[in-house]
């Protein structure tokens, strides 16, 4: 093994360029699928917390058996458990406010008492988010501090500074107000922090807690860590705790698999930039894998040779990969968090590394990388001694590549045969099939398109021309490979650029559909689940009594249960709603679906629940409820712009009441009458959510702009990943041209000294690259199109249908970059073989 | 017994109108501590039978005895390991690791032998240095003369300390005077250390360090004569044979 590790050392330590440049191909691949992967987690992280943290709700609630207080020094029990990700021990307890001291001042809400919730200042951010408007949170040196809701110090004229004085064990507690929370976000009393220990002086109830809150780890098991949880601090204990937040979760997780499909596409295409160049390698080598033959080395030990070489890149490759991906990923996570932040008022932390993660792209990375040397490692193998003896020379390919091409062929037609039958799973398998069809018949393409291409570079350059066409065909399977990693660059740059166009188009479509009223009374968060309150009849009464409103519905919330997955429920008024919104639907018919929702027990779900649980039209589905288990007719399958992404089913309002017990109205949308104008009703409208805090007014247009540039800048972080998807096909190019400037070294030379110039060489090798160029942006752009045609339709199947625009400007581009590229690629190979000294490149070996 | 016996060697390329018989019923005896040199006009076959002694191709008919064992029925493994314990090659190219320095290069047999690099080391540094390198271990090929090279294949051909050393025209591509240093090394090998050298050379004067010069034309032997005079003697001697064949 020394032998194989100092001679692969050698040999990568002699070829510095070709070194950094495959090893980069593995470095890049590795940094996108380590970064990206790191990114998710973060994000999933950050949706967590701020979900159950906003909801005012935490993972897992410990309290007493009793309900009664209990010594806070449990608390050190949990440190030992590792599933927690954080626990904070509270005191909380209900106080009554005396009218002296201002109880019974709002008589609306008819409060007169406050919730009491000591903290401990050093943990308590870390299980909830207390987001506040004005002064600061608690800190550890306050005593007779505290921080009140905004509702609070409204009803009670207070201000940072103010003095606030409730009751307590020692008669009264004057506790200065430091900070004023944004909207409260739980039902009933005005909740106040204070530090623990002031808690505890105020109740009575030295170092005593009632309730733990717990985090826990992003995929840890809930029940296991209750479990371990519960064991550690004996039986008086109970569990009393929630989950939310499962629903975004998944769409995340289809997320991580976007990410590891781009993170392994780009790994491929190391793969074929390190398989083109170790097969080179042995090419060149021949002479001395013969004369190691020839003096006593085994064939395995000439296999391990190229083996061991590719195993240090992958290995390299992976290390700086791992590095450089983590930079990535934070980068990422700082422009990506900016767009979460405006989009969905979450924060997003530091990249984090999963074990998964990190062993996946170390596996991949290195695997990938031995995997391409294995075919030209067995063809080392395959070299007799005799080879030691043979002056070499420049290979050229006659071997006819034709049976390939006709496999091909049937493979193509294969997959536009499978892209016709409408069905995604075979769709999808025949974007694979077609991607190796066309792998399959590159090499009869090089001389077809050198031969087109070649004409309009011969126009240009007439002699030089020429002889790159030559050296282009005289290694098909060579020219093919590299075209390959060009061309998968290429095709997803078209088909991302496709999709993008789609769903932009499709888009404003919805957004116009389903927020298509004039205004929106939105709850405090996007998305509906996430802890909103929904407020009482009394508020769309209120709305519509309003002179100038023409109409107003609402949309309400429950959750349900279908075979184990949770389905989100939104009740919409069948009569109105289709009036002034609507679904969009993929499958039944509207009309007929509303009708069917008025008459009761009928559900219209959307194309993420209908794909993942294989529903159609017809279906009868049993939900979950607290009335036990009950029968809805699948009517149609559809969605609105708010709801697309999680799985979520539409029920009639009624049927919501009546098995679900919600009748909470958690959205508004409301139209203008023809004649009213927004200056008349706006300020009506706005009065009138004064007295329901949790709403905010939205113009229809103004949300509708901003949610457009909020996609926008969504879909700027795919066009920088496509942009680096491209690169390795750089790479491969610089790498395939400074391969064959070495190979012919003796070549130049001899065009040198039969009278070349430098710039005819340079000329030479410039032509050849744009010529490599040519063919891999012609494969790109037929795989392109056919991919985006796929994703397109892939996306239609999952209930986001919308029409295929053909990627004018991603073919364009595709040309554009292309040619740059061919151009980049060939700038340090033909300064090299201009540079070529005539004498020794005569003599070179 | 001889250390190494030819007989009845036959090797046939292609096949049809293509086929070409590159030996034809060769049969050659060579005792141990000889040095033998074939000659003959180009494509004679004097390159496939010392590729067919040294076990680099396998014969269309016959058998090669090295040291009594016929080497023409052995596996591949069998036949790397005689390669690497009882041979050693030099190559008109010379066909050193670019990568690799002298010692290195040197020790390259020793180290695919499982040699403790040490000792490989350590043995390469004396050949390097019996060869007249001293001071050049350190050295790559490409900072080394032809001839500096060529000593170096020398070193590592004799570095594992082979019973049969086998020379495709070691001195094809080098100047002459630099051609006679390398076949009065190869002499030294046989008269020194009591090796048998089999060297192909189509230079009578080269040729003339030899102790016996076998000649091949179209694949047979014609002529296999001894030499016992002066190097100059020799070297008149051959041309004249060359001419008259």
């Amino acid at each position: 093994m020394r032998i194989q590790i100092l001679l692969a050392w050698r040999y990568l330590w002699g070829r510095k360029q070709r070194m950094v440049l495959t090893t980069l191909a593995v470095v890049f691949g590795v940094t996108l699928l380590f970064g990206l992967n790191a990114m998710i987690p973060a994000m999933m992280e950050s949706f967590r917390h701020n979900m159950v943290t906003t909801a005012g709700k935490v993972d897992i609630s410990i309290s007493s058996e009793s309900n009664n207080p209990f010594e806070e020094s449990v608390l050190k029990d949990l440190s030992e458990i590792e599933d927690i990700s954080f626990y904070t021990g509270i005191l909380t307890k209900n106080v009554v406010l005396p009218e002296s001291l201002g109880g019974t001042v709002n008589k609306l809400t008819g409060s007169s008492a406050v919730t009491v919730t000591g903290v401990d200042v050093a943990t308590a951010q870390n299980v909830r988010n207390y987001s506040l408007i004005e002064g600061r949170f608690l800190e550890p040196n306050d005593t007779n501090a505290t921080v009140i809701p905004q509702l609070l110090a409204d009803k009670m004229e207070l201000k940072v500074g103010d003095i606030f004085t409730i009751p307590s064990s020692e008669g009264v507690s004057d506790l200065k107000v430091v900070g004023i929370l944004s909207l409260s976000a739980s039902a009933g009393l005005d909740e106040i922090f204070v530090p623990l220990p002031d808690a505890q002086t105020i109740l009575n109830l030295p170092q005593k807690i009632n309730t733990i809150d717990i985090l826990i780890k992003s995929g840890a098991d809930r029940d296991v860590v209750v479990s371990s949880v519960l064991s550690k601090l004996g039986p008086n204990f109970k569990s009393g705790a929630i989950q939310t937040g499962e629903e975004l979760a998944s769409a995340l997780t289809m997320g991580q698999s976007m990410m590891w499909l781009f993170g392994v596409m780009a790994l491929a295409m190391a793969g074929f930039i390190i398989f083109n160049t170790f097969r080179t390698v042995v090419a060149e080598r021949r002479r001395d894998l013969g004369m190691l033959r020839a003096i006593g080395a085994s064939k395995q030990t000439i296999m391990g040779l190229i083996m061991v070489e590719s195993l240090l890149q992958g290995i390299i490759g992976t290390g700086l990969g791992l590095i450089c991906g983590y930079l990535f990923s934070y980068l990422l996570v700082s422009a990506v968090g900016n767009i979460f932040a405006g989009m969905l008022r979450v924060t997003i932390g530091a990249p984090v590394i999963t074990t998964v993660n990190l062993i996946g792209s170390i596996l991949l990375g290195v695997g990938f990388t031995v995997g391409s040397g294995y075919f030209p490692a067995r063809s080392a193998m395959k070299v007799t001694p005799l080879e030691a003896m043979r002056p070499t020379l420049g290979s050229i390919e006659y071997r006819q590549n034709n049976r390939r091409a006709i496999w091909g062929l049937g493979l193509l037609t294969l997959s536009v045969v499978g892209l016709l039958l409408g069905n995604v799973s075979i769709a999808g398998l025949s974007g694979v099939v077609f991607l190796v069809g066309i792998i399959l018949i590159a090499p009869v393409m090089v001389k077809p398109v050198a031969d087109i291409f070649g004409k309009l570079i011969s126009s240009i350059y007439s002699r030089e021309g020429k002889l790159a066409q030559g050296n282009l065909t005289r290694q098909p399977s060579r020219a093919a490979i590299t075209a390959s990693s060009m061309m998968i660059g290429l095709a997803i740059c078209i088909a991302m650029m496709a999709m993008i166009t789609s769903i932009e188009h499709g888009f404003t479509t919805y957004l116009d559909k389903s927020l298509g009223t004039d205004y929106l009374l939105m709850p405090p968060s996007l998305v509906l689940g996430s802890g909103n309150l929904g407020v009482n009849q009394g508020f769309i009464e209120k709305i519509k009594s309003i002179d100038g409103v023409e109409e107003a519905t609402s949309l309400r919330l429950a959750t349900s249960q279908v075979d184990g997955t949770t389905l989100q429920l939104i009740g919409i008024d069948p009569l109105v709603y289709p009036k002034i919104a609507g679904l969009e639907f993929s499958e039944g018919d509207s009309v007929e679906a509303y009708k069917a929702m008025e008459q009761g027990s009928a559900i219209i779900v959307n194309g993420i629940f209908a794909v993942t649980n294989n529903v159609k039209t017809g279906d009868v589905l049993s939900l979950k409820s607290p009335q036990g288990e009950r029968k809805y007719t699948v009517v149609g399958i559809g969605f609105d712009y708010l709801n697309a992404k999680i799985s979520t089913g539409y029920v009639s309002q009624s049927d919501l009441a009546k098995d679900f017990n919600s009748e909470s109205d958690l959205l508004l949308l409301v139209n203008r009458k023809p004649d009213a104008t927004a200056e008349e009703v706006t300020p009506a409208l706005q009065t009138v959510i004064k007295e329901f805090p949790t709403f905010s007014l939205i113009d229809s247009n103004e949300f509708k702009t901003e949610q457009m540039g909020m996609f926008k800048m969504a879909m700027s972080v795919f066009y920088i990943m496509v942009i680096m998807l491209a690169v390795p096909g750089l790479i491969a190019m610089a790498n395939t041209m400074s391969i064959n400037v070495i190979e012919r070294t003796r070549e130049i030379g001899m065009l040198r000294a039969v009278g070349a110039t430098q710039t005819q060489v340079k000329r030479m090798v410039f032509a050849e690259s744009v010529l490599l160029s040519a063919l891999g942006t012609t494969m790109g752009i037929l795989v392109g199109l056919f991919l985006s045609y796929l994703l397109v339709k892939a996306i239609g199947v999952i209930g986001f249908r919308t029409d295929f625009f053909f990627p004018t400007s991603g073919i364009i581009a595709s040309i554009v970059v292309g040619l740059v590229f061919g151009i980049i690629a060939a700038m340090v190979p033909a300064r090299q073989a201009a540079n070529t000294v005539i004498v020794e490149a005569l003599q070179y070996e | 017994m001889a250390t190494i016996e030819v007989k009845n060697l036959s090797k046939v390329y292609g096949s049809g109108e293509t086929k070409v018989t590159a030996l034809d019923s060769v049969n050659v005896t060579i005792e141990q501590g000889q040095f033998v040199a074939v000659m003959g006009p180009s494509g004679c076959g004097k390159s496939t039978l010392l590729h067919l002694i040294g076990g680099l191709d396998r014969p269309t008919d016959g058998s090669v005895f090295i040291e009594g064992s016929d080497i023409s029925k052995m596996s591949d493994k069998t036949l790397t390991e005689l390669r690497r314990r009882k041979m050693g090659f030099i190559f008109q190219f010379f066909n050193l690791i670019p990568v690799l320095d002298a010692i290195e290069n040197t020790a390259l047999p020793l180290i695919l032998d499982g040699v403790k690099p040490e000792l490989a080391r350590t043995k390469a540094s004396e050949w390097l240095s019996r060869n007249k390198l001293d001071g050049r271990g350190k050295h790559r090929p490409d900072e080394l003369s032809g001839g500096q090279q060529q000593r170096v294949a020398i070193s590592r051909a004799m570095v594992s300390d082979p019973v049969i050393i086998l020379a495709d025209e070691p001195t094809g591509n080098l100047d002459s005077r630099s051609g006679d240093e390398i076949a009065s090394t190869l002499r030294k090998i046989v008269t020194d250390w009591k090796r048998t050298v089999l060297m192909v050379t189509h230079d009578p004067r080269i040729a003339a360090y030899a102790d016996r010069i076998i000649f091949l034309k179209d694949g047979k032997v014609v002529d296999d004569t001894l030499l016992n005079g002066s190097n100059g003697e020799n070297a008149k001697r051959l041309k004249e044979k060359v001419e008259s064949l």
